[in-house]
Order: structure tokens, then C-alpha cells, then sequence
């Protein structure tokens, strides 16, 4: 029976009728996870190294020990963010005389098999050879790192328990603060230091099978609690893509004062607020806001490559924009033919759809603002960087989403989720984020870093002015590109 | 109301449509009837300037189709769930469409009164958006979206499919009453020859892209049965 599905699944992935078109997005993505593992494997083999040398700690194990608990923190929010949840279309298998345990075990099976699950081994498994097996011998050595990877798939189970049973509910979110709240708090008021529970937790590792044995009856116990949840879940309106979730989108007032603009406005925040992937996009981007919190207190970025920090005012104000706008009419594919008989005009169209990624722009700069804290120069070019993308980078966006965009689907979820992506969105960010240097490094080269940020600025509000020829402009390649667009968008991908 | 001049489209060398001349004059009712792959539908999208045709242009009240926007005032259609805002409620959905159209309140909740019995209380007031309806409703909704905005010209593909059985005759009820009051232009696709002649005065046989025959006058179904049979 496992066989037969996954045969099945090849089929259906062979079969798709985006292979042809997305096997280069696959490869790519191939590509990079074969990249990045490679790394992680490197590093497992100077971790060692690292830790005795560079960090002065002579007890390898010993400090492993302490951050391991760290360690699954961070497996399980990336996780959160990368996996998707194990599915297999059981619909079509459901009421022949197949067992449901068989059809449960081959989806929980089978998503054990992900390069995410191999991480720890790339991490830790060399210095389980190398260092653990060279003290305690190799049985202890293996079992500590099995032991390791038993907990990571622990860690892989409750994420998907917690993606079937918690996500996108308010209790899921308040689970997920609170465990956060807990643990600062905890260090804030000394109740306890997570390194020494770890530590305390991970003291038996080195003590060989005992370990391993624990280990794996912890991961087992994950693994049947999946079982009993999906078993009980395997019904056509459980399975398969659902958003329960009801967002009624608010009226905003001033939208109306916009007439016709303002309604498209509040139909696409229904869309962004109502569907997955656009939702999670946003909220994302909303996250990405602290990205320059890396930067900004950083004395040396300002000090030495000041022109570096336009490259994160533009994301940062701009992130939506790039992030949402990459796909700008594909989010509206499967209504673009009601789009195209009804009495709006493109321009209209357009327009809100320019309307839309200005006034996210701008909510995103004011929540900046109090980046101020680390100069009055940041905020300057924060203000450069807003009024280029609204000036310029919109369009580009605009005009580069008409590029061979594709159909999506609403109903399917948003991690790593490619559908819609061509080779234009892949590139669609290059353009955007080297434009602003484009009218700044002539200036900055000769010293004049002030006016370079000016000139930026000087641009955007150019673009800005010549709004109406620039909306009209876009408006007519789109009414030129409809009907490649909405032949396209007709075809499920 | 509708003029077709040597609409030709052809996708891989393969002719998908090819329709020298065909006229539709306000008032009348058209049926369009056709195995599958006759080519009903991308004749409609040509009609509707959702397909660019190779050779040919469609004209509607005298005024080209292709690239203008006016004709979309006065001509109503839904061919398939594209037409649809899937995230959206029915309700949110048609006072969008009303406003594309400067419908009032007003003009809601005659159009709301018109359209209750074929609803049979299902579509409005739900909480349901469009896309978890279910395929008969989906039909309902598209098919009273296109009588927002008192168009002339109505287009329909497949009307009765996923209907039941008594949507189906108060659609029909439904289609004669309008045309009755306001003169309307149907232009209507089906697979179904006896709703088809119920509603339409004059029936065209599409097959492979090609107008094969035009039925007008008693006994149309007779004569369709015929066809089909052979």
C-alpha cells in the first residue's frame, strides 16, 4: 500500500500541470537546501573547534547541554515558519477498503522524510564522532546523537500538532506569547536560568542507551499523539486546505471619500485579510519592521558604510510592497475575468491597486519612526527611502507583477508556498532595492553622502508628482497585456 | 444588439471558432447549443473581450467590443466561477457589483426582492463567503450578478447545470418575466435542448467552431433531438 502511494504521489507531482513550468523553481530550491546543508555539516565539523577555542569552554558536551533547550526553541519557530503540514490528497482514498491507520502512518511517515529532520544530525553528528564518541566511547557517542535527533523530531511532531490544532486560533497565539512571556520573565526575575534547566535536563546524555531510550520514548509518545489526532481527523471537511478564520474587514471611512478606488481598496483588504498566504505575508512584514534593529544600533554601519543603510530603508518601508506587489495581479486571478466585463476602467483599477501599497507604505514608515532613537539621519533616510518607493518603486513593481504572472490559489497556504512565482518575481527585488543607489552613489562617491540621501528623496517626490502620467501609463501596458493575462490566469497552475 | 464579423480564433493550429457573420437584434433570445468542445465558450469570452480572436471583431449596440470599456454598462454576464470574488459574501459581492454600477440602496433591495424566491433564502444574510458555497448556489449568485445594473444584453453558459429542479424552472420563470418587463437580449449556452427551447426563439448549433444551423420557429426541440441524434 505504501508503495502504491507513493506512486501516487510522484504522479502527482510528475503529472502537475505546473511541472514543466516550476521545475526550475524546484531545482532552484533544491539547490539551495543541498547549499545550506552543506554549510551546516561544515559547521558541525568546526562547531568543536568553535567552542573550545573561541569560546574558551573546555567541556564540549557540558555546554552543548546548557543550550540544547535553546536549540529546539529555534527548531521549532523555524519549523513553525518553513514546514508545511503533512498531506496527501486522502480524500480519493477514503472510502476504499483501505485502513485509515495505513493511510495515517504513510502521511506521518512520509513527513519525517524532510531536510529539516536532518539538521541536528548535520550540526551535532560530527561532534558526536569526533568528540562524545572519542571520550565516552562509540556506543555512548551514538546514542547521544540519536538521542539528539529523536528530540528534533519530538520537536517536529508537536509543530504539527500544533499546526492542526492551534494555528490561526487566538488560544494558539496566546500559547505561543505566554511560553515566550514565561521565559523572559524568568530571566528578568531570576526564577530560573533555561541554560541550567537545560543543562540540568541534558546532564544524562552522555550516559548512553539510557538516554536514547528516553528519548525515543518521548519521540514516540509525539508520534502518537499525531497518530490519534489525525485518525480522528480524517474526514474531507477536516483534511485539506481550510481557513475557518472569519476576518470581517472593518469600513474604513476615508475609503469611501474615494469613490469607486476606495471600494476595490476595501475588496483587496478582504482579500489580504480573509486568505492565508496574503495574511501571513503581512504579518510578516510587519515583523520585518524590527529588521532594523540589527542595524541601527550598530555604531560601525553608520560610522563607515552609511550608504548601506538606504538598502534597509527601503525594505523596511517597503517590504510589503515588494512582498505583496510580486504578485500583484495574481491575487485577484480568479476574478480577473469579472474584472474585464465589468463597467471599472483599468486606470481604476490600477489606481487602487497603487492606493492600496501607498497607504501600507506609509502605515509602515510612521511605525518606524521610532527609529529616531538611533539618529535623526535615520530617520532622514527613512523619509528618502519612503518617498522613492512611493515614487518610483511602485511602478516598477506594478508594471514588472504584468510580467508572465500567474494564476494563485487562494485556499492553499503560505509557507514556502511558489505558486504564481516566475523568473520575474524572483528578480522583481534586485531592481527595486538598487534604484535608490542609483541616484546616491554619484553623489556619495564624491563625499556628498547628505546630498546623495537628498537626491533619492528629490526623485521619489519627482515620481510622485508625475503620478497621474505614471498610473495612466501602467494602466494602458495592462489594458495592452489582458488578455495574455487572464488566459493565464484561467489555467489552474 | 450583437454583430459578429469574421470572428476566427485557433489555438495549435487547431480551429477552435469560425464565425463569419452572426447577428443578434435586441429583444431576441438566443440559445447557443453544441457538443463539448464546439467552441460555445470562447465564442462567449470573444463576445465579451476575454480573448483576443485571431481575425474579426464582435460589435455590441454598434460599438466594438475590443479595448473599450462602454458596453460593459449595459451588457450582463457570467459564464464561469471567474466571474466571482471567491472571498467575499454573496451580499458584500452583489453591493460591490451594485456599486460599479451607482446602484443605490434602493436598487439593492428591489433586485434583493426579485431574486428571493430563486434564492430560496440560501444566499443572503449567510456568512458563508462564495468560495465555500456549493456549486448550485455559486450558479445562483453569478447568474443574479449579471442582472445588476439592468443590463440589455444578458450572457449565461450553462445556466442550469448544478441547479436543481426547481431553481431550474424558477430560473426560467425568472428569465421570461424579465424579458417580458425590459425587452432584454439573452444570449444564452446549455446542454439542456428542453430549457433551451423553452426560453430561446431561435437556437444555433455550434460544432467544431462553426455556425452547422439556426432553428427558429415550433418545433425546435423536435428538430434538435433530430440533430443530435444523428
Amino acid at each position: 500500500m505504501v508503495s502504491i502511494f507513493l506512486s501516487h504521489s510522484w504522479k502527482k507531482f510528475r503529472r502537475s500541470v505546473s511541472f514543466s513550468r516550476e521545475t526550475a523553481t524546484t531545482i532552484f530550491l533544491g539547490l539551495i537546501a543541498i547549499m545550506f546543508s552543506g554549510y551546516l555539516l561544515a559547521l558541525g565539523f568546526i562547531l568543536p573547534k568553535i567552542i573550545t577555542n573561541g569560546l574558551n569552554e573546555p567541556d564540549i558536551a557540558a555546554f552543548v547541554n546548557r543550550l540544547f533547550l535553546y536549540y529546539l526553541l529555534f527548531e521549532f519557530v523555524l519549523r513553525y515558519l518553513l514546514q508545511n503540514l503533512p498531506v496527501l490528497d486522502a480524500q480519493p482514498y477514503l472510502h476504499l477498503p483501505v485502513k485509515r491507520s495505513t493511510i495515517v502512518h504513510y502521511l506521518l511517515g512520509r513527513s519525517v522524510f524532510s531536510v529539516m529532520n536532518i539538521f541536528v544530525l548535520l550540526l551535532f553528528g560530527p561532534m558526536s564522532i569526533i568528540v562524545i564518541g572519542q571520550e565516552h566511547g562509540a556506543l555512548v557517542g551514538f546514542s547521544w546523537i540519536a538521542g539528539l535527533w529523536f528530540l528534533s523530531l519530538t520537536v517536529h511532531f508537536l509543530v504539527v500538532l500544533y499546526k492542526v490544532k492551534l494555528d490561526d486560533t487566538f488560544i494558539g497565539i496566546l500559547v505561543v506569547v505566554g511560553v515566550f512571556a514565561l521565559f523572559a520573565a524568568a530571566d528578568y526575575y531570576n526564577w530560573f536560568n533555561l541554560t541550567t534547566v537545560s543543562a540540568y535536563v541534558f546532564s544524562g546524555s552522555t550516559s548512553g542507551p539510557l538516554f536514547l531510550l528516553a528519548t525515543l520514548a518521548i519521540a514516540a509518545v509525539g508520534y502518537l499523539a499525531n497518530y490519534r489526532v489525525f485518525r480522528e481527523g480524517l474526514y474531507p471537511e477536516e483534511i485539506g486546505p481550510k481557513d475557518k478564520s472569519q476576518f470581517n474587514a472593518p469600513e474604513l471611512g476615508f475609503l469611501r471619500r474615494l469613490g469607486l478606488t476606495g471600494e476595490w481598496i476595501s475588496v483587496e483588504t478582504r482579500l489580504i485579510l480573509r486568505n492565508k498566504r496574503p495574511r501571513t505575508m503581512f504579518f510578516l512584514s510587519i515583523v520585518i519592521l524590527l529588521y532594523g534593529m540589527i542595524f541601527y544600533p550598530n555604531p560601525t554601519y553608520k560610522a563607515e558604510m552609511p550608504g548601506f543603510l538606504i538598502f534597509v530603508g527601503t525594505f523596511i518601508t517597503g517590504v510589503f510592497m515588494m512582498n505583496y506587489g510580486q504578485f500583484l495581479f495574481s491575487w485577484q486571478a480568479s476574478h480577473f475575468d469579472f474584472t474585464l466585463t465589468r463597467p471599472v476602467s483599468l486606470e481604476q483599477f490600477v489606481n487602487s491597486k497603487y492606493w492600496l501599497l501607498a497607504i501600507v507604505t506609509l502605515v509602515f514608515f510612521v511605525l518606524s519612526i521610532p527609529y529616531v532613537y538611533f539618529g535623526w539621519d535615520i530617520l532622514l533616510m527613512n523619509f528618502a527611502t519612503l518617498l522613492f518607493n512611493l515614487g518610483v518603486n511602485v511602478y516598477v513593481i506594478m508594471n514588472l507583477s504584468m510580467w508572465s504572472p500567474k494564476r494563485i490559489d487562494l485556499t492553499k497556504g503560505g509557507a514556502f508556498n511558489v505558486q504564481g512565482a516566475g523568473a520575474a518575481q524572483w528578480l522583481m527585488g534586485l531592481p527595486v532595492l538598487i534604484g535608490p543607489y542609483v541616484f546616491y552613489l554619484p553623489l556619495a562617491l564624491f563625499g556628498y553622502h547628505l546630498a546623495g540621501i537628498i537626491a533619492i528623496g528629490v526623485v521619489g517626490l519627482i515620481g510622485i508628482i508625475c503620478r497621474p502620467y505614471l498610473i495612466a501609463l501602467t494602466a494602458k501596458r495592462l489594458q495592452q497585456n489582458r488578455h495574455i493575462l487572464a488566459e493565464g490566469f484561467r489555467k489552474d497552475s | 444588439m450583437i454583430s459578429i464579423d469574421s470572428l476566427k480564433k485557433s489555438y495549435k493550429g487547431v480551429t477552435v471558432v469560425d464565425v463569419p457573420a452572426l447577428a443578434v437584434s435586441a429583444g431576441e433570445s438566443v440559445g447557443v447549443v453544441g457538443n463539448n468542445g464546439a467552441g460555445k465558450t470562447t465564442m462567449f469570452r470573444m463576445i465579451l473581450d476575454l480573448v483576443k480572436p485571431d481575425t474579426g471583431k464582435v460589435e455590441i449596440n454598434g460599438e466594438k467590443t475590443q479595448g473599450t470599456d462602454a458596453w460593459k454598462h449595459f451588457v450582463g454576464s457570467f459564464l464561469d466561477e471567474n466571474f466571482l470574488i471567491p472571498y467575499l459574501t454573496p451580499d458584500e459581492y452583489f453591493k460591490f457589483v451594485g456599486k460599479l454600477h451607482q446602484w443605490g440602496e434602493a436598487d439593492l433591495k428591489v433586485f434583493y426582492e426579485k431574486f428571493a424566491d430563486f434564492f430560496q433564502g440560501e444566499i443572503l444574510g449567510g456568512k458563508k463567503y462564495i468560495r465555500d458555497l456549493s456549486k448550485g448556489n455559486l450558479k445562483k449568485v453569478g447568474i443574479a450578478a449579471a442582472f445588476i445594473g439592468n443590463p440589455q444584453l444578458i450572457m449565461l453558459d450553462e445556466p442550469f447545470e448544478n441547479l436543481d429542479p426547481t431553481s431550474q424552472i424558477r430560473l426560467k420563470t425568472l428569465l421570461a418575466r424579465e424579458r417580458e418587463e425590459r425587452r432584454l437580449t439573452y444570449l444564452i449556452s446549455s446542454h439542456d435542448l428542453n430549457h433551451v427551447t423553452d426560453i430561446c426563439s431561435r437556437i444555433i448549433i455550434l460544432e467544431k467552431g462553426l455556425v452547422i444551423r439556426q432553428i427558429e420557429g415550433q418545433d425546435m426541440l423536435a428538430e434538435l433531438e433530430a440533430y443530435f441524434r444523428a
